[in-house]
Parts: C-alpha cells; structure tokens; sequence
C-alpha cells in the first residue's frame, strides 16, 4: 500500500501523545496519531461507577486470570477487576530482565494510553531539581531551568484544570490552581500540628492534582466518586480521552488510527531526516508506512527507546539518534513502599462525606536546607487522613449484633498514612537493550531491562519510615505501623530516561527541545527525555516539555528548517 | 499512587499436613438450611463444612432488624472464592482449620460446632477470636472466616445499596461534618 502522508506523526496517545497532537493540530498540522492498541469509548469501557456486588469476585481481583495473562501487570494496585482491561497482555508483550533483577513493566496500551489509569498527582520542579545534577556530578546537567519551563507549565496546567493550595514553597512551585478541596478534619489538625512542632519544614498540604473543581472547557467538575483509574464519565480528571485528543479532533486535523504498532522511524540518509514511520496493522499484521515532516515520539519512556533501537541504519548501527552511545542508558523509576500508618487520637466526631481520589502531600524536606550524610536528593509523601468504616470488621475483635452495629454505624478512628515517593539517580548501567531472541505478538523485537536500585535509593527509603514515623509520633498516633517493601524498580510506574536531554550532543540524545541531536525532524517528549527525574511524579512535565517542543518544532518548520 | 494489594484476605498460610475430612455423619440441621442447601451447589465445602461456615458467618453478623449473613449468601461467597480464587495453600489450611474448629466442639461434648449449645458456641468463637493470628488450625479458619464474611456481608447488593446506601455522585467535598456513631 502507497505510505500515508501527513505534516507530523504522533507515536503515542497517552499523556504526551495527546499533548503533541493537540498543539500540533492547533498549529494547523495535519497529524496522525498512532497508537498500538484499541480504541476506547467512555461510556462503553469506563467502569468508575461499577460496584462489587457487579464483579464476580466482589472487587478481590479476578487472580487466576491475572496470573496467566498479566502476571506483570498484577503487581499494580490499578490493575484490579475492574480495570484490569486498561493493562496489557504481558503474554503479547513480552520483554526479559537478568536472573535475579526483575523490573515491572506497567502498560497501557489503548487510546489515551495509561492517563486513563494515572495517579493524576502533578508537581512542579524547580532549580533544586533541575541543578541537581551539575551540582553534584551525576549524570548530565539539563540543558533547562526552572524559568525555561515556567510558563509551559503555566499554559498546560490552565487547560489542564488543577486543584491544589498554593503555600509559596520556593522548591515546590505552585502552579494555576482551581480551589481546592478542604482538607478532612484529621489533615488539618496534622497540618497545624507538623507546623508546630516542625516549624514548617515538613508540612502537610493538599495533594496537587489533574482534578477540577469547577467546571472547565467543556469538562464538568469533580463528583467524587472516587475511583479515578477506572474512568470517569464526567471527564473530570485529565487524560487524553477526556481533554486533548477531543481538542485536537475540534481543529479538523487529526486522524487517530488505533491498532498501529509502530515498528522503527524510516531513516533518509541522503537528507539526514525521517521520512517517516513503519508500523504494523495490530489486527492485521501487515506492514505499512506513513510519512510525514516531523515524527513526535510519545510511545512512552522505554517503547520510544525501543522504536530507536530498532530504526538502527548503517549509519546508526547501535539504534537512530544513538551517537552519543546514550540511548537506552540511565533508565530510572522512583522509589516508593517505605512509610508508615498510625491511628489518630483526635476528630472522633468529624466524618467526610465525599471521596476524593487522592489526599495530601508532603513536600521533600530532605536536602533541602540541610544536608543529608547518607544519601543525595530527596523524597515527599502521599498520604491520607482516612476511616476504614465496615473494612476494619476483618482486624477488630468481637462478633454478634453488637459487632455488627458497630461496623454499620461507627467508622472507626482516624488512620493516617504516609507513603514516600523518592528520587532515584541517573546511572549509566541501568539501561534496555533489544532482546535479540525475544519479539512481540507483532514480530517487533523486544527489550530487555537492566535496572536496579543503588544504595542511595535504599538509604532514602529507609528514612522514608523513620520520618513517617516521627511525624505520626508528634501528631500522638497510636498503633503506629512502618513499613518497607522491597518491590523491583518499574513498580511506580515513573519509569524515565533512555534517550536523555542534555547539552552536548556527544553525551546526550536529545537537545533542550527534545530534539534527536541526530535526526533534526524526530522529537522525543515522553518519559524518555529525562536527564534526572526529582521526586515529583512526572507526567505534568512531559506535558510541559511536549507543548514546548510542538512550539518549537513549528516555528523551525515555518523557517524551513527541518 | 499507593498500589498495594487491597484485599488479602487469604494471604499465604503455612502449609499444613493434610487432615481427612470426618466422615460423613448425620448432623442435625434447621429446617430452613435444609431447604437452602438444597438448591445451591456449593463445590468446595461438603454439606458439613456448609453448615459449619454458615453456622459461624451468621454468628458474625446475625439477622437482626437488618439481614444476615446467610440471608445475602455470604457462605456462597465463601465457596466461590474457595473454588475459584483461592490456591491449593491456602485452600487445604483453611479446610483443615473448620475441621479442627469441630475438634474443639469435640472436647466440649458434641460431634461438631454445629451440635453445640448456643452458650458453648459463642464461648468456643471467642476464643477463636483470641487466636486469630495463629497461622494453622481452628484460629486461622476463624480469622479467615470473619475476614471473608465481613466483605462478602458489606460488598453484598442489598447491604452496599438499602444498609449503607453508598453514594456516587457528591457536590463537593466535605471533611469536617459533625459524626456520632449510631452503636
């Protein structure tokens, strides 16, 4: 079949592939928008709404099934009964680690990708993170700063639509907030609490989060339902299905095409450029290719890595754009499962009535002002004030009538929980490579995945429990419960790096426009760009570095530059 | 995100030597069981073990001006996620622990739990109550028991929408609403 033409292909329609083909379709490209797997429609595969009594398990997962066909997949939370269908087949999709360093590939292949699944939390960087590492030596400086991104993150985030409390924290922005939601009568007694007795240094504030408010562009406000990684039929929260993509088809220049599994980038070496993409037909199988002036790769941190790896030419032998030697190298995630739990002693007689999707946040205090020995960078906390109601049934004593009133008509105390979130390094071992031995349910070759904590990580995690607890100890918690989990990398679902930013081309993928240094018309703005990823979940800024780039690419392509 | 596993309620026991079931004995049962039993297939639990599991499930949550355990077919739950759900190890502990709890019933002069005296029963649950977190026998049966009924009970239809009446839609949020326990 003769290639499809367009002005720009998007590889991707998750949270940056739905950035790159709205700006791109705004700015009057004709775009085309891959995406591997299927189409999805809200009111048919949005399940927020469903209750156990719906699902033959009651909501305990559906294990046997999980076991056979997403025994990689089951290791997320999100990836329960209900929405177990937003998460690949690991047996279609396979991809190898050494013996011994397992790494948990967490997917979503459909249109909008894993924003119908995201944890919606979005966190501004600022020069403590972007300065990092030339200040310490690790990895590569970034070629930007927290001025360069500023007003991107600005424009996202207004049409974004975002929830949180503005504290004037110089190292964690704030952003354009709607209102928040107040916190529940157990947050704000901690809150007042850990000023005191931390004189503002560890403060307890609302989660920031891809959640409105108030209603916007079309979108009504939040419900609270509850169970934003199922969907939401009021389109609520972001992701690509409930606002992006719906703007890019408004501009009459999108073509979405589902079922297209993007196999490498189609080389030019005369012009030095791309001509485009081949992809194979996910029902099909057949091979085809799609040419445009500008590729926008959005698959994903290491499924964009993968596409390069696989685009090797004579001239790029080690993968497209890999002259740096750089690619798939400094693949990290973040670090999580150290915390702790405790049950509070005060707001016996305050209830919540609403669910909000997520809680509070605890900004990194940790090298910060003062310095830690035992480890570099820095962490923050998830967390909620919450009462288990009937669910505490399964731990209390008793049984009988009076047991059974209690779980009815009482709630239980107020349990706070506290989960780090910690920055993980930059280092050049952890990395993927292509599995020479190893290929897809569509013959495309895969990755394998070397990728391990270092001590630093484990150091932070254990101070994760020792700082959890002390703050539930000045808060006068009870039965205080620390936990650590040794889960392998991947699991937070952050995985970033493989096709760095940076300077100089010679130790770096990408320039500071997402740019391949090497192919001037293929851009990489997912996960993949990050030269060091800070503490803070990540998605708001590829979506800033997206935007950023569209910007770019297009003034480049008015002076006939690329 | 927090992604842990929510629910464990089977979580991995110590493997215990296999303990035959009793054999079949006459047991006495109400009427109205009878009559339910006999149009339900249960495929894990055997007509004794039925009755034990239903026996102790309406115990932890009885009928009172609300439904029962048995009445939202919490020992049907129980069966399913005991079929299909749960694995070998954690299965056979389990089975072996509602064996042993009629063991105990034993040693205070009936066949089985179900034959106690209504004073012996709640006497032998609490103590059950005490052990549950011993990792083999009539304690893990019991806390596994408990677990499962509370989630079958509170996750049932009739329960999550006439008992709790649990709301989807709110117009925004509100943490700080005055709360006394309705006990």
């Amino acid at each position: 079949m003769a290639p499809m033409t367009y002005d720009a292909i998007v590889v991707g329609s998750g949270i940056s592939g739905g950035w790159a083909a709205k700006e791109l379709t705004e700015h009057g490209l004709k775009t085309i928008v891959l995406e591997a797997g299927r189409p999805i429609d809200p009111a048919v595969d949005y399940v927020e709404h469903v209750r156990p009594w719906e699902k033959r398990y009651r909501g305990m997962r559906n294990r046997k099934q999980l076991e056979r066909y997403q025994p990689v997949q089951r290791h997320t939370g999100a990836c329960d009964e209900y929405a177990s269908k937003f998460f690949v087949n690991d047996l279609d999709n396979p991809y190898s680690t050494p013996d011994g360093k397992p790494f948990y590939w967490i997917r979503g292949r459909q249109v909008g990708g894993r924003s119908i699944m995201w944890g919606r939390c979005v966190y501004r960087w600022s020069d403590l993170d972007f300065e990092a590492n030339a200040r310490e030596g690790v990895g590569v400086d970034w070629p930007l700063r927290y001025k360069d991104l500023a007003p991107w993150w600005s424009y996202v985030e207004k049409f974004v639509g975002i929830q949180g409390r503005k504290e004037g924290l110089a190292h964690l922005p704030d952003g354009e907030f709607m209102p928040p939601w107040e916190l529940n009568a157990a947050e704000a007694r901690g809150r007042e609490i850990l000023l005191q007795k931390f004189g503002g240094e560890r403060l307890i504030t609302n989660a920031r989060l891809a959640v409105i408010t108030e209603n916007h562009l079309g979108r009504q406000k939040c419900h609270l339902c509850g169970t934003c990684y199922r969907g939401c039929i009021t389109l609520s929260y972001f992701s690509s299905i409930n606002a992006t993509l719906p703007a890019a088809r408004k501009t009459g220049n999108l073509t979405l095409r589902p079922f297209s599994v993007v196999h490498s980038v189609i080389y030019d070496p005369q012009t030095r450029k791309a001509t485009g993409v081949r992809v194979v037909d996910g029902n099909t199988k057949e091979m085809f290719d799609v040419n445009a002036k500008v590729v926008f790769l959005c698959a994903s941190a290491l499924e964009s890595t993968r596409i390069l790896l696989n685009s090797a030419t004579a001239e790029f032998p080690n993968g497209l754009g890999n002259t740096s030697g750089e690619l798939g190298h400094n693949l990290m995630d973040h670090i999580m499962d150290g915390g702790a739990v405790g049950t509070l002693p005060f707001a016996r007689d305050k209830r919540e009535v609403g669910r909000r999707p997520d809680a509070i946040y605890v900004p990194r205090f940790r090298n910060v002002k003062t310095k830690q020995k035992d480890f570099l960078r820095g962490y923050g906390f998830e967390g909620r004030a919450f009462r288990q109601g009937w669910e505490r049934g399964s731990e209390m004593s008793g049984f009988g009538a009076q047991f059974k009133r209690s779980l009815i008509g009482d709630l239980g105390p107020w349990q706070m929980d506290f989960g780090g979130f910690g920055e993980m390094l930059p280092r050049h071992e952890n990395h993927i490579e292509i599995d020479r031995n190893l290929v897809d349910a569509w013959g495309i070759p895969a990755l394998r995945i070397n990728c391990a904590y270092s001590e630093n990580e484990k150091k932070m995690q254990e101070d994760m429990v020792v700082t959890a607890v002390e703050m539930l100890e000045a808060m006068g918690a009870t039965d205080i419960k620390p936990y650590k989990e040794d889960n392998p990398p991947g699991l937070v679902i952050h995985e970033t790096g493989t096709a760095r930013m940076g300077r100089d081309p010679k130790t770096s993928v990408l320039n500071g426009h997402n740019q391949v240094w090497d192919v001037p018309n293929v851009f990489v703005t997912d996960g993949a760009c990050m030269a060091s990823t800070a503490n803070q979940n990540p998605s708001i800024t590829y979506m800033a570095l997206t935007a950023r780039a569209v910007s770019y690419a297009v003034g480049q392509m008015k002076r006939r530059e690329l | 995100m927090r992604r842990r596993e929510v629910v464990q309620f089977l979580g991995a026991a110590l493997a215990l030597p296999f303990i035959p079931r009793r054999a079949e004995t006459a047991i006495k049962l109400g009427e109205a069981l009878h009559r339910r039993l006999a149009d339900v297939p249960f495929r894990t639990l055997n007509r004794e073990q039925q009755a034990l599991v239903t026996n102790i499930a309406e115990m932890i949550i009885p009928e009172t001006d609300t439904p029962g355990a048995t009445s939202v077919r919490v020992p049907e739950f129980i069966d399913l996620i005991l079929t299909e759900w749960a694995s070998e190890d954690e299965r056979a502990p389990f089975l072996a622990g509602l064996a042993d709890i009629d063991k105990r019933a034993a040693t205070l002069g009936a066949s089985g739990f179900v034959d106690l005296p209504a004073a012996k029963k709640t006497e032998l649950l609490t103590a059950l109550d005490g052990a549950r977190d011993d990792k083999t026998g009539a304690g893990l049966a019991f806390a596994r028991l408990k677990a499962l009924t509370v989630y079958g009970y509170f996750t049932s239809k009739v329960v999550d929408q006439d008992i709790l009446k649990t709301e989807m839609f709110f117009n925004g949020y509100q943490g700080n609403v005055p709360f006394t326990p309705a006990v």
